[in-house]
């Protein structure tokens, strides 16, 4: 088993406000866990507010159901874990894309411009910053697990 | 996020301080909107305290990036944090939205 030696969580309605209050959570959580180099706080706290803002901007409740953001932070030795539950939701459809997508050949900067696209730049970025990334339907919830190895020199 | 703009002659300066997120992405594209409908043609966003940028503002900015650029003007970013700067590498990014040591220096005398 793996010791936590930091633990954070949230839940609430999946709003903008769960966005904010997600940022401020992430900042205790560094409190806590200060020995994380910086490029990994960082590169983990991007990946989590882009996943949580996927939730928020794109999360469907099921019929009758309000959508909530739930989200789990733990620290380890040696990994950064966050799950990150779209509760209440209809189930993904289509399941979101996570294999990785082919790089860019390149593109000069006209074509760079043009062809931005937020959503899909939002699910490489994340596949970019963490180690593994995987997402699950478990009971009424869309269940995204993050994982980054930290503090590996 | 809060948002400043500055008439400085030969450009115009916004500094957005805070988080540059899904809430205040759509904020930074209204204030650019504006300094670009009152005639504003070189626009330098001083990212000095920006302290955070996800796709969403990085949208934004390319957003308003196409705006500047469409009335005939130019938009470029200065003082760029390592989070900011991270989020542009990453996407490649910063081979369009080149980030300049200092506001002052992003639009050289010509």
């Amino acid at each position: 088993m793996t010791d936590n030696l930091a633990r954070r969580v949230l839940e609430e309605p999946a709003t903008e406000q769960a966005i904010e209050d997600l940022h401020g959570v992430l900042d205790q959580l560094w409190l806590d866990a200060a020995f994380v180099p910086q490029l990994d706080q960082m590169a983990f706290t991007t990946a989590v507010i882009e996943s949580a803002s996927n939730v928020v901007q794109h999360g469907v409740p099921s019929p009758g159901a309000t959508l909530h953001l739930g989200v789990e932070l733990t620290v380890s030795a040696e990994r950064l874990k966050a799950v990150i539950s779209e509760i209440g939701a209809a189930p993904h459809d289509p399941v979101p894309d996570l294999d990785d997508l082919p790089e860019p050949s390149l593109p000069d900067e006209d074509a760079l411009l043009e062809d931005y696209d937020e959503s899909g730049r939002g699910l490489s970025m994340i596949r970019a910053l963490v180690t593994t990334v995987t997402v699950e339907r478990q009971g009424d919830t869309n269940v995204w697990v993050l994982s980054r190895d930290s503090g590996q020199d | 996020m809060e948002f400043s703009t500055q008439d400085k002659g030969r450009y115009t300066e916004v500094t957005p301080s805070g988080r540059l997120n899904m809430v205040a992405a759509p904020k930074l594209r209204e204030v650019i909107d504006g300094v670009v409908s009152a005639g504003g043609r070189r626009i330098v966003v001083n990212l000095a305290e920006t302290t955070f940028m996800d796709s969403s503002g990085l949208g934004a900015l390319i957003g308003c990036l196409k705006l500047a650029r469409q009335s005939g003007g130019d938009l470029r970013i200065a003082a760029v944090q390592p989070q900011v700067n991270m989020v542009l590498e990453l996407t490649s990014m910063h081979r369009v939205l080149t980030p300049h040591a200092t506001a002052e220096q992003a639009f050289p005398n010509d």
